[in-house]
């Protein structure tokens, strides 16, 4: 009896390790998958390792070298002080890398939370979700942002609060799409029939169907996140100085943009790879995960 | 009948015979009329308010310059600044030192048949100025007297030498239309009543102010028929603008006149227009952290100037040692407490007791306060002061130390401030007064010599006397610690070679003194 319970559970496992094997496959001979991860695995490995391999002091000034072109002892020249262009793009990674990280992470979780309340939840609720969640996204971030600071004034934290509260609408209706649709199946159907509560049902079948896509939606969302942070802080809205961020390296760069024209160049090219980066991996995981992807396969 | 055809041929003969015509000069003037002469400039916003008594300033008085009469004019001599009677008046002379007799030139009339231009209406524009937002520059005026149609004086309270430079030349010294704006009610915005000057004013508000040629003017013809001021509000899109021939003369900042020093764009050239600006960082001196004047002469040490010109100026701007401008009575050019000395910074803050000093330095976030910011956050974290710089906006920061816009100047502890000036020393210096405690003394300190030598400068008219006056006053302010003096920043144009350009010397240009070399 108990071997011949466990012969098809062994078999769904290989089937399902194979299934596995198969989408590694798919993702390992995706040239812009790969290279997305390769891109992505230098983004975070810069951002951490920063201290250790810029060459220099990101705020140390040399002023009569400033405005300088690249040059071994300045690989990606000097800005308007001095400073070394090159580390100050290793170290406003780790501010994009810290926006992109809490940001994401905070607005999916929040999202993933609030979707689900308003799946499950009373219909009322439903409804004042839905309208609050279309109020903030029909609201435009950089208002939101020049209104924001003009009252608490730029910072590092503003800039994550704006990126949580405008990017939580897309994460909530994402889940509650895909957890509406689940609610009706024929499997949340029996559990439900069998006395499971309505937190087991959504912890243990709704969950896991809807991370998927959100897994992927947060992927294709962390350039959009690393973009927002450098559009705030190239308006003065974000990082104070001295810290360096990729958008006030923008701004200091569109400024002597006609003494010289390396600094826009340098500090575009991170924002360029990263989003690249990210919507490539991105890409590659939806063709993994997403099972209309694989049909035409 | 025949109808008229036109051949080929037909058509080849009359291009050929009215050409030959239009050689030969037989053709009508109208057939042949000269290309119309237009200035193309830049302005950097819209203009609000026209009227001198309630104008914001700057562009607006640019415009009153065009249009309105002023009795003086501001005049170079080297580099020192002057004034001289405008074409307005046949006779402008101060008789002693509380009259200054005027006598207007005949036959210059106002727009829209509101008459010709009378002393009257210079009693009128004058006396209305003592009750307007711009009462300061007529605190000193008494009354005007009109002694004939044409013919008055000019009345003051007390001598106040600085009348010619900082009231008759600027845009509160304007002339109105006694009728036309009593007509209007008292009070106007954006377009003149009636004008009296060789252009009359159209505004496309957010697009550009045009200056067409006003035909009741009966002066001097200036030499462009047409001024288009277009409204351009980044320096930087300028820069643009003219390189791409938009323009035949725009303002530039410091980098780019370190850039156009080492090459021009083709036929064009530079003209400084002034450099009545001062910029110093300011210390609350009622600050419990600052409180000690061994912590305010701690940071005059520590901070250099000298970097702060070089990269946030291009080494463009002139070192300050006070408020004084260069070219004016009481400019100083060196400092007498404090120079560039880190090693005393740090044996002073130590004398004072003080470890680990936290401030916070609150700036304009535009591009130049914002260097000079982080080179002074720089300065002083290498005498072991940490500095956090708070950027803010135009209008929180213009506020952020008046008494009356709520509870900020408590809080303000460092800041770098950036006045404009007229020609005129007692410009700059009235605004540091133990009155001006709350109002735009944010440095909080008071003294009652200063005080007194503020009132001497006003009524001192002997050029040396008043030199003195005015180094003693900036002394005591050096000598607070409660300011370290970072530069006087020129007003630069570029502009087409071939038109030689006015502009005051607080920045506003003057169209109708534009000419063509």
């Amino acid at each position: 009896m108990s071997v011949a319970s466990s012969e098809p559970t062994l078999e769904i496992r290989s089937k399902a390790r194979s299934a596995r094997h198969a989408q590694l496959r798919v993702f390992l001979t995706n040239w812009q998958a790969m290279l997305g991860l390769v891109l992505v695995v230098i983004f975070f490995a810069s951002a951490i390792f920063a201290p250790q391999i810029a060459p220099y002091d990101p705020n140390a000034m040399d002023i009569p070298a400033r405005l300088a072109g690249p040059s071994w002892q300045h690989l990606a020249g000097t800005d308007q002080l001095g400073r070394d262009t090159l580390s100050r793009i290793l170290h406003g990674g780790r501010v994009a890398l810290t926006i992109a990280a809490i940001g994401v992470s905070l607005s999916l979780a929040i999202g993933l939370a609030l979707g689900m309340l308003a799946a499950f939840g009373p219909r009322r609720l439903d409804s004042l979700l839905l309208l609050i969640f279309d109020s903030v996204r029909s609201f435009p971030t950089i208002i939101l942002g020049l209104a924001t600071v003009s009252l608490t004034g730029p910072s590092l934290g503003l800039v994550m609060v704006i990126v949580v509260i405008t990017s939580i609408p897309q994460y909530a209706r994402v889940t509650r799409t895909a957890a509406l649709v689940l609610r009706g199946t024929d499997f949340v159907l029996a559990e439900r029939s069998l006395g499971a509560s309505t937190l087991r049902i959504l912890w243990h079948h709704i969950l896991p169907n809807v991370v998927g896509p959100l897994l992927i939606l947060a992927a294709m969302d962390v350039p959009v996140v690393v973009s927002l942070e450098a559009g705030l802080s190239f308006l003065g809205l974000g990082v104070t100085p001295p810290t360096a961020s990729w958008g006030t390296l923008l701004n200091e760069g569109y400024l002597v943009i006609r003494n010289s024209s390396w600094m826009v160049i340098m500090a575009g090219m991170p924002l360029v790879l990263t989003t690249i980066g990210f919507t490539f991996l991105a890409e590659g995981l939806r063709d993994i995960l997403d099972p209309r992807m694989n049909r035409g396969r | 009948m025949t109808q008229p055809t036109l051949s080929r041929r037909g058509f080849l003969a009359s291009g050929t015979a009215l050409t030959a015509l239009a050689m030969g000069g037989f053709l009508p003037p109208i057939a042949r009329a000269q290309p119309e002469k237009v200035l193309r400039l830049r302005m950097d916003g819209d203009i609000k308010i026209l009227d001198p008594g309630y104008m914001i300033g700057g562009i607006e008085i640019e415009a009153q310059k065009q249009c309105l009469p002023f009795l003086a004019q501001y005049k170079r001599d080297g580099d020192t600044i002057g004034w001289e009677p405008t074409y307005y008046v046949s006779k402008l002379e101060q008789r002693d030192p509380t009259h200054i007799d005027f006598e207007l030139v005949e036959g210059l009339n106002w727009s829209g048949g509101h008459g010709p231009l009378k002393a009257s209406d210079v009693k009128f524009s004058y006396e209305r100025m003592k009750k307007s937002e711009w009462a300061g520059y007529f605190e000193v005026l008494d009354h005007v007297e009109v002694t004939g149609e044409r013919t008055g004086t000019i009345v003051l309270t007390k001598p106040f030498a600085p009348f010619f430079l900082v009231t008759l030349c600027h845009g509160p010294g304007a002339i109105l239309c006694e009728r036309a704006v009593t007509e209007a009610g008292g009070r106007f915005t954006t377009q003149f009543p009636a004008v009296c000057g060789p252009y009359l004013f159209s505004n496309a508000p957010g697009q550009a102010a045009t200056f067409l040629p006003n035909p009741d003017w009966s002066g001097p013809k200036p030499e462009f028929d047409r001024v288009q001021a277009k409204i351009i509000t980044q320096v930087k899109a300028t820069e643009l603008a003219y390189e791409a021939g938009e323009l035949d003369c725009t303002q530039i900042d410091s980098d780019a006149v370190a850039r156009y020093r080492a090459g021009p764009p083709p036929g064009s050239e530079l003209t400084k227009a002034g450099e009545l600006n001062f910029m110093w960082l300011g210390m609350n001196s009622e600050h419990p952290k600052l409180h000690d004047i061994r912590v305010r002469r701690a940071i005059q040490h520590a901070v250099d100037v000298d970097s702060i010109i070089a990269a946030a100026y291009s080494n463009v701007a002139t070192k300050s040692c006070g408020i004084i401008c260069p070219g004016l009575i009481g400019h100083r050019t060196e400092t007498k407490f404090y120079t560039y000395d880190p090693a005393k910074a740090r044996e002073l803050l130590a004398e004072a007791g003080v470890n680990g000093l936290k401030l916070s330095l609150r700036t304009l976030n535009t591009q130049q306060p914002m260097l000079v910011a982080q080179i002074v956050q720089a300065n002083l974290g290498a005498v072991g002061i940490t500095l956090e710089v708070i950027p803010l906006d135009a209008g929180p920061f213009w506020e952020m130390g008046m008494e009356s816009a709520g509870d900020t100047w408590k809080d303000l502890e460092l800041w770098t401030m950036r006045f404009g000036s007229v020609p005129d020393p007692y410009e700059a210096s009235q605004w540091f007064v133990s009155s001006q405690v709350g109002n735009w003394n944010w440095e909080r300190w008071t003294n009652p010599e200063y005080d007194s030598l503020v009132e001497q400068g006003i009524a001192e008219s002997n050029p040396e006397k008043r030199n003195d006056i005015y180094l003693r006053l900036q002394e005591i302010m050096e000598e607070t610690g409660a300011y370290v003096w970072l530069c006087h920043e020129p007003r630069y144009y570029v502009h087409r070679s071939d038109i030689s350009v006015n502009v005051s010397p607080s920045g506003q240009q003057d169209y109708r003194l534009f000419t063509v070399i």
